[in-house]
C-alpha cells in the first residue's frame, strides 16, 4: 500500500469515536498492574521449581585456577552446582560478529579467566534461594588475579595486558569515516573550536530486575522460557542455536514486564545457563537476578567521551567538524561494540547544516561489567553537538541564539541530506526553537541571572534542540551488514466481531496494549474494548524484531493498523457483497456497517465476521473464508523526530548542589497515537537524562572492584529530584510513514542530559568554569568552583 | 519453626514459617501474593511496601516471623472487591500514574498511608513522602497528579489538598 | 541476597533479652526495628547465628517529659518521635533531626535506640545525642549503666556498648528557655544518608552570646563537636560572624572521601551548613527571646 492510498483510507476511519489516533485513552494495561494481578517473571510459580544462585567473581580479572563444590553440594537442598566447563557442553558459545573488527567468542560461562568484579563462574541449583544463596558461598574457587585494565588510557597502551586473550589488542574497534573535503574546509576555517564531553558509566535500573523461569518438557521436547524480556523472537532464535535445539523448540513468554531500557535484550549468560539446566536436570528452574546482580554484573552503558572540533567562519558558520569519540565497552560484547558510540558518531551533526565532517570511533575493552544499549544509547550527542554551538558563541563572542539561526535547518531547508547521509524530512528543529524563545523570556531571565550573580547565586539556562532516530528500517540495516527492521501482526477478526491481535514487539512499560488497541480500533471502526491485544509470547506473536530504540510507534503500531486495515478490506467486500452495495460506498463505524450518508447503519460488523467464518458460501466470488491476516512492515531505513528543550539550573556554589528550576519540552513525535502516553515517555526520558546529568555513575575502584552495587550508591533520581515538565506538542507527520508515525522516546534523555548540562554550563560561564563531564556532582561542581574561590569567596 | 498467626486483607492466616524468611517471600511465595513486588531487598525501592498495622513499612526489611498477631494489606487487598479500583488505584489510572507497573503497589500503598496520615497533602508533601518509592519509567509527575487526585476524590471532592503556595 | 540462617528469640523482657546475650555472646545480635541490620543479613554481611528481637519485650517505646529531660525508650520508632507533639515542643531540633532519616516507611519501622547502637557517622540520631550530651542507658545481664553520649561513639558502627548490653533508653536533656536551634544537613538526594549534617544550639543575653553548641556528622567516623562556644559567647550576631566561626572551627576537619564526596569537599560543605545553621540556631533564639532593638 502506498502512502497516498493510506492517506484517503484513514481519513474516512479517523471519522469515529475519540479512542483512535490522537485520544489519550486510559491505558487497558492498568487494571492488573494496580489490583496487583499482574504477572511478572517472579509472580510464575509452577510445583517442583527449582531455584538457581551464581557464584561470581570477586576479581576484576584473574584465571580460574580450579573450582571446588564439595562442600556446596553436601549441603541438604543443593541439587547440583554447574560450572563453565559443563556448560561448555550443554551449550554453543556465543559469538558477537561486527564487519571490519574481529568476532569476539562468549562462552556460557567462563572456562579460563573471569573479566570483571561479578562475573559468573558457576551455577548452583537448589530446592530454594535462600539455600542456593548459602550453596554459593561455599563453592571454592582458586582464582589466579592479574592487572586489570580498567581505563580507556590503560587498554589502549602498547603491550597492555590482554582482557580477551583471543583477540590482537583491547582496542577493539577503530574506525574513520570522512564525509565531504574536511580538509579543506579545516584549512579555510576562520577559527578551530573544540570542546571535549565526556560522560559516566550508568547502568539501566529496571525496577524488576532480570530474571527467568525455564521449563522443560521432556515429553514434547520443548523448552518454555518466561523471561521479561524486549525481543522475544530474537531471543528464541538465539536461545534455540546456544541450546543446539530447532526453532520450534524452543518457546519465550515474556510476562509483564517492570521497566527494561535495553537492558532485557541479549540473551544473557545466566539466563542460557538457567534454560541449559532445566533441560539437563528435567526440573522447572527459576532465577531472579536481586539488585547487587542487576547493579554489577547485568549491563551496564554510556561510558564514552567526544573531543568535537568545528571550523567556523567569523560569523560562526560551520564549515566542517571533526570528532574523536572513544568507549569503553566493558568485558564481553553482547552488542556489537561499535554500535552506541557509532550512533553518536553519524548524529552529531544534529540539526546544523554542514557536509564536511570526519569522525572516528574507538571502542575498549576492559575488566568492567559489559556495555550495552541504555535507553538513547547516543545520549551523549545532543550535549556534545549543542556544546560545540555555545563554544562557537562563547569563543566570537557571539549570541548562541544568532549561531543557531546562521547554522540550523530549517523547514524550508527540508528535505535535507545530513553529511552523513541521512535524509531529514518534516522536522522542526528551528521552529521548535523559535517557538522555545517565543514562550521563555530569555532577556529577563538574563537579567535575573546577573541579579543573581551579584548575591552570590548562579542561574543558567540550557536550551537543547534534540534530533531522535527512533525507527531503523531494513536498508538501514543492510548498510552496516546484516539484521531487519522489519516488524510483523496477526489480526483475528473473530466470528464474534471480538479482535484478537498480536504484533512483535514487546510492552517494558510503554503502553502497547493501549495504542495499538487504539490503531485497531480506528482502523476497524469498532472500540478498544473490543480489541484483545496479546504480546511477547513466541507461539502467539508473529515474528517480529521487538522492542528496541523507538520503534513501537513507526514499526508496531504501524504494522498492526496496517493488518487492521487489511481486515478492514475484506469486511467491506463482504458487507458490500451482502448487500449488494459498492465497497467504496460503505465505512464502519461504532461496529456497524453504514452505506455514506445514510444515519442508520446495514449491517452489525458481528454479522460480517459471522459470515466469514460461518457461512463462506455467501462470500464475494474468490474471496477466502476467515478473517485471520498476518501482515508485515519494513519501514523507511531511517525515521526522526526531534524537540527541543529548556531547563534552568541554580548551582549552590558552597555545596555544589544544582537544582532544576524549570524545564520546558516542545516535542514533534509527528503524529500522536495517545499524547498522554507520549507524555509519560517524555517525563520518563527526561528523569533518566537528570540522572546522567546530576546522579547517577558507576564506580570501579583502582582494583576494579564496583563502589556502586546497592541503591545507596548508585543513585537514580527520586521523587524530589525530578521536577515538573511543562510540555507542548508539535504534530508535523512523516509523509513516508504509516499515518505520518514518527515514534519518540530516546529523546527525551538525550535532551535531558544537553540541556542541564548546558544550563550548568551556562550558570559556569563567567567564572571562566568549564564542565565537560557529566554528572554535574557536588562534587565535581565543588572541585570546579575550588579552583576559582579565591575571586569569588567574598 | 515458627508458628505465625495475622491477619492478612481481612482473612486470618495461619502459617509454619522458618525465622530467616523475609516477609516479602512469605507473601509472595509462600501465601502466593504476589502483587508485592521485590526490586531491591535493602529497603531502598521501596516495590515491596504494605501495610503493617496500617502503616507503611517495607516486607523485604522484616521477617515473616515477626508478623505474629499483626495485621496486614498489600495491593490485594485495596480493592474493595478484588476487582474494581479504589479511588486510590483509579486515580494512578486516570493521571497515567503508571507504566510498567512493577513499582505501583508500592507507590500504592505508601499513598494509602499518606492520604491516612494527611487527607490533604500538598504538593511538596506529596513529594516528601513519596521519595522513597522508585520509578524508573515516569518521571513521577504523573504519580504526584495520581495522589492529588486520590486525596480529592477520598476527600469526597470537597477538599482540593493545599496549594503549592500553601506549603509551610 | 537472602540472609543466612540463624535462631530467633524474642524475650518478652529486658532482663531475659540481657540474659539471652550473655549466654550467646558475639553470635547474637539483638534487632531493633531492622532497618539497618536487615540489609546487612540480606547482603550477608551481617550472619547473626541468633537474632534477639526486642518488639516484646515490654517497655521499650515509652516517651517520657520531664522538666529538664526527653526520655525514649529504644525501641521508640523514629515516626512516633517524629509525631510526637510533646516532644516537638520538649526538644524540637530532634523532631527535625528525625524527619530527615531515610523515608518515612523506613521511619516507621527504625527505632532510636537501634539508630544509636548502629552508630552510622553520618547517622541524624548520634548527632543530636552528642549535641546535647544525651545519656544512654545500656542494660547487661547484671545491670544497667548510663553513658554520656559524648563519649559513646568511637568510631564507624563501634561504640561504647559491650556484645552484651542492650541500649534500654536515651535521656535527652531539653533545650532551655530560649535556646535556638538549627539542624541542617545536605545529601544528595531526599533521604540518602547526609555527606554533612550540622546540629546547634546558641543562646543570647542582651544581643550576645550566653552559649552555644554545635556538632557535626560525616566529617569523621563518629560526630564531632566543634568548639564554636568560645568563638561566639560575648559577640553579636552577624552573617559576617557566622562566616568567621564557620571557617575557623571547620577549617581543622579532616573528613575521608568517598564515591559521592571528597573529604575536601565534605569540609567545604561543613563549614556552609555552619553558617546556615548558626543564622537559623541565632534567628530562633531571637524570636524566642525578645528582639532587642537595633537588630539588623
Amino acid at each position: 500500500m502506498t502512502s497516498s492510498t493510506l492517506a484517503r483510507t484513514s481519513e474516512a476511519a479517523t471519522e469515529q469515536s475519540g479512542q483512535g489516533f490522537g485520544a489519550s485513552v486510559r491505558r487497558t494495561e492498568d487494571y492488573r498492574l494496580l489490583l496487583g494481578t499482574g504477572t511478572f517473571t517472579d509472580d510464575l510459580q509452577l510445583p517442583r521449581t527449582l531455584h538457581a544462585a551464581f557464584v561470581r567473581s570477586p576479581h576484576a580479572h584473574a584465571r580460574i585456577i580450579a573450582v571446588n563444590a564439595e562442600r556446596s553440594l553436601a549441603l541438604p537442598g543443593v541439587v547440583a552446582v554447574f560450572t563453565g566447563e559443563d556448560l561448555a557442553e550443554l551449550t554453543a558459545p556465543g559469538v558477537m560478529v561486527q564487519t571490519g573488527a574481529e568476532s569476539m567468542v562468549m562462552e556460557t560461562l567462563p572456562t579460563r579467566k573471569v573479566r570483571f568484579n561479578g562475573d559468573p563462574v558457576a551455577c548452583v541449583v537448589a530446592v530454594d534461594r535462600y539455600v542456593a544463596e548459602d550453596a554459593v558461598e561455599l563453592v571454592e574457587v582458586e582464582y589466579e588475579p592479574l592487572d586489570p585494565i580498567l581505563t580507556m588510557e590503560s587498554a589502549a597502551a602498547p603491550g597492555a595486558p590482554l582482557v580477551d586473550e583471543d583477540l590482537a589488542s583491547n582496542l577493539h574497534t577503530q574506525q574513520t569515516q570522512t564525509f565531504g573535503d574536511v580538509t579543506s574546509a579545516f584549512a579555510g576555517a576562520y577559527r578551530i573550536v573544540e570542546a571535549r564531553f565526556s560522560t559516566q558509566r550508568m547502568t539501566h535500573v529496571p525496577i524488576e530486575p532480570r530474571g527467568v523461569l525455564a521449563v522443560w518438557d521432556a515429553g514434547r521436547r520443548e523448552l518454555t522460557f518466561h523471561s521479561g524480556q524486549q525481543t522475544a523472537h530474537l531471543l528464541r532464535t538465539n536461545l534455540a542455536r546456544r541450546l543446539r535445539l530447532e526453532e520450534n523448540q524452543v518457546r519465550v513468554v515474556s510476562p509483564d514486564v517492570g521497566g527494561a531500557f535495553g537492558q532485557k535484550i541479549p540473551l544473557f549468560r545466566e539466563e542460557l545457563t538457567v534454560a541449559a539446566l532445566a533441560i539437563k536436570l528435567r526440573r522447572p528452574i527459576k532465577w531472579i537476578e536481586d539488585r547487587l546482580e542487576n547493579l554489577t554484573a547485568a549491563n551496564h552503558a554510556r561510558d564514552d567521551s567526544a573531543w568535537v572540533r568545528a571550523a567556523v567562519d567569523k560569523d560562526g558558520r560551520i564549515l566542517g567538524m571533526k570528532a574523536e569519540l572513544w568507549a569503553d565497552y566493558g568485558a564481553y560484547a553482547f552488542f556489537t561494540p561499535k554500535y552506541p558510540i557509532d550512533s553518536i558518531g553519524w548524529l552529531l551533526p544534529g540539526p546544523y547544516k554542514f557536509r564536511d565532517y570526519e569522525y572516528s570511533i574507538n571502542v575498549v575493552i576492559t575488566n568492567k561489567c559489559p556495555a550495552g544499549t541504555l535507553r538513547a544509547p547516543m545520549a551523549l550527542v545532543t550535549w556534545a553537538t549543542e556544546g560545540i554551538i555555545e563554544r562557537i558563541a562563547r569563543e566570537l563572542k557571539l549570541d548562541p541564539v544568532e549561531v543557531r539561526r546562521r547554522n540550523m535547518i530549517t523547514a524550508q531547508d527540508q528535505p535535507y541530506v545530513s553529511a552523513t547521509g541521512y535524509t531529514y524530512e518534516a522536522l522542526t528543529m528551528w521552529e521548535g526553537y523559535e517557538q522555545m524563545l517565543g514562550e521563555f523570556d530569555l532577556t529577563g531571565f538574563r537579567a535575573r541571572q546577573r541579579a543573581a550573580r551579584a548575591d552570590d547565586r548562579y542561574l543558567g539556562v540550557g536550551i537543547a534542540s534534540v534530533l531522535e532516530p527512533t525507527t531503523y528500517g531494513s536498508a538501514w540495516y543492510k548498510k552496516g551488514g546484516r539484521g531487519s527492521g522489519h516488524e510483523a501482526a496477526t489480526i483475528k477478526v473473530e466470528p464474534s466481531g471480538a479482535v484478537n491481535i498480536s504484533v512483535g514487539i514487546v510492552p517494558t512499560g510503554q503502553g502497547y496494549e493501549t495504542t495499538i488497541a487504539q490503531v485497531v480500533a480506528e482502523a476497524l471502526g469498532s472500540r478498544v474494548e473490543n480489541v484483545n491485544v496479546r504480546l511477547g509470547d513466541t507461539s502467539l506473536s508473529p515474528y517480529g524484531m521487538g522492542t528496541r530504540g523507538s520503534r513501537g510507534a513507526a514499526a508496531g503500531n504501524a504494522v498492526a493498523y496496517l493488518a487492521a486495515m487489511e481486515a478492514r478490506g475484506k469486511l467491506l467486500r463482504i458487507a458490500a457483497h451482502l448487500i449488494g452495495e459498492q465497497v467504496d460506498n460503505l465505512e464502519i463505524r461504532d461496529d456497524q456497517i453504514y452505506v455514506l450518508g445514510e444515519p442508520e447503519p446495514r449491517l452489525p460488523l458481528s454479522q460480517v465476521s459471522w459470515t466469514a467464518y460461518m457461512d463462506p458460501f455467501k462470500l464475494p466470488p474468490g474471496e477466502q473464508p476467515g478473517l485471520e491476516i498476518h501482515r508485515t512492515y519494513d519501514p523507511p531505513p531511517m525515521t526522526f523526530s526531534n524537540a527541543t528543550h529548556l531547563c534552568v539550573v541554580e548551582i549552590e556554589r558552597r555545596t555544589g548542589r544544582v537544582t532544576i528550576q524549570d524545564y520546558r519540552v516542545i516535542e514533534d513525535a509527528g503524529t500522536l497515537i495517545n499524547p498522554a502516553i507520549v507524555d509519560g515517555q517524555i517525563r520518563g526520558g527526561v528523569a533518566m537524562g537528570i540522572g546522567q546529568a546530576l546522579l547517577e555513575e558507576v564506580v570501579y575502584d583502582e582494583s576494579g572492584n564496583n563502589q556502586t552495587a546497592t541503591f545507596l550508591d548508585y543513585l537514580i533520581p527520586t521523587m524530589d529530584a525530578v521536577p515538573p515538565i511543562r510540555i507542548s506538542h508539535v504534530q508535523t507527520p512523516n509523509p513516508h510513514t504509516v499515518r505520518g508515525l514518527k515514534g519518540m522516546a530516546e529523546g527525551p534523555v538525550q535532551g535531558g542530559l544537553a540541556a542541564v548540562m548546558l544550563a550548568v554550563q551556562d550558570a559556569l560561564d563567567g567564572q571562566g568554569l568549564t564542565i565537560e563531564r557529566s554528572p554535574a556532582s557536588p562534587s565535581r561542581i565543588r572541585a570546579l568552583f575550588r579552583t576559582v574561590e579565591g575571586d569569588v569567596d567574598e | 519453626m515458627r508458628r505465625v498467626r495475622f491477619e492478612l486483607n481481612g482473612q486470618t492466616v495461619e502459617h509454619e514459617v522458618v525465622p530467616r524468611l523475609l516477609l516479602s517471600d512469605f507473601l509472595r511465595d509462600v501465601l502466593g501474593f504476589t502483587g508485592t513486588h521485590v526490586g531491591c531487598e535493602q529497603g531502598a525501592c521501596g516495590a515491596c511496601t504494605i501495610l503493617l498495622n496500617g502503616e507503611a513499612v517495607r516486607s523485604c526489611l522484616m521477617f515473616a516471623v515477626q508478623v505474629d498477631g499483626a495485621t496486614i494489606r498489600t495491593i490485594e487487598g485495596v480493592s474493595p472487591d478484588g476487582t474494581s479500583l479504589h479511588p486510590i488505584q483509579q486515580a494512578f489510572h486516570e493521571n497515567y500514574g503508571l507504566q510498567c507497573g512493577f513499582c505501583t503497589p508500592g507507590f500504592v500503598m505508601s499513598t494509602c498511608a499518606l492520604l491516612a496520615e494527611n487527607p490533604a497533602p500538598t504538593e511538596s508533601e506529596i513529594r516528601s513522602h513519596l521519595s522513597g518509592n522508585l520509578c524508573r519509567c515516569a518521571g513521577y509527575e504523573s504519580i504526584v497528579q495520581s495522589v492529588r487526585q486520590a486525596a480529592w476524590e477520598l476527600a469526597g471532592g470537597n477538599c482540593a489538598g493545599k496549594a503549592d503556595g500553601d506549603d509551610e | 541476597m537472602k540472609p543466612a540462617a540463624f535462631e530467633y528469640h524474642d524475650p518478652p523482657t529486658t532482663a531475659e533479652a540481657c540474659e539471652l546475650l550473655a549466654q550467646l555472646g558475639d553470635e547474637a545480635k539483638p534487632l531493633a526495628g531492622g532497618q539497618s541490620l536487615v540489609p546487612l543479613m540480606n547482603m550477608r554481611l551481617a550472619t547473626p547465628r541468633h537474632l534477639i528481637d526486642l518488639r516484646n519485650v515490654a517497655g521499650l517505646s515509652d516517651i517520657t517529659i520531664s522538666d529538664t529531660s526527653v526520655t525514649m525508650g529504644s525501641m521508640t520508632t523514629q515516626r512516633q518521635i517524629e509525631l510526637s507533639p510533646a516532644i516537638r515542643k520538649a526538644c524540637p531540633i530532634l523532631t527535625e533531626a528525625t524527619t530527615h532519616i531515610a523515608h518515612f516507611q523506613i521511619r516507621q519501622r527504625g527505632t532510636i535506640g537501634g539508630s544509636i547502637a548502629h552508630a552510622d557517622p553520618a547517622a541524624e540520631l548520634p548527632l543530636i545525642t552528642v549535641l546535647l550530651d544525651a545519656r544512654i542507658v545500656a542494660r547487661r545481664a547484671d545491670g544497667t549503666r548510663s553513658i554520656p553520649a559524648r563519649g559513646f561513639f568511637y568510631s564507624a558502627f563501634v561504640t561504647e556498648l559491650d556484645e552484651t548490653e542492650i541500649v534500654e533508653s536515651i535521656e535527652l536533656p531539653r533545650l532551655a528557655d530560649g535556646e535556638g536551634w538549627a539542624f541542617e544537613e545536605f545529601a544528595r538526594r531526599q533521604g540518602d544518608f547526609a555527606l554533612v549534617g550540622v546540629a546547634a544550639t546558641v543562646t543570647l543575653t542582651d544581643g550576645k552570646y550566653s552559649g552555644a553548641r554545635l556538632a557535626v556528622s560525616g566529617v569523621a567516623s563518629a560526630p564531632v563537636l566543634l568548639p564554636v562556644a568560645e568563638h561566639l559567647v560575648g559577640e553579636r550576631p552577624s552573617p559576617a560572624l557566622y562566616r568567621r566561626v564557620a571557617a575557623a572551627v571547620t577549617a581543622g576537619l579532616t573528613p575521608g572521601g568517598d564515591i559521592h564526596a571528597t573529604g575536601e569537599d565534605r569540609r567545604d560543605i561543613a563549614g556552609h551548613l555552619t553558617e546556615v545553621a548558626l543564622a537559623a540556631a541565632t534567628e530562633r533564639a531571637l524570636q524566642l527571646t525578645d528582639r532587642p532593638a537595633g537588630r539588623r
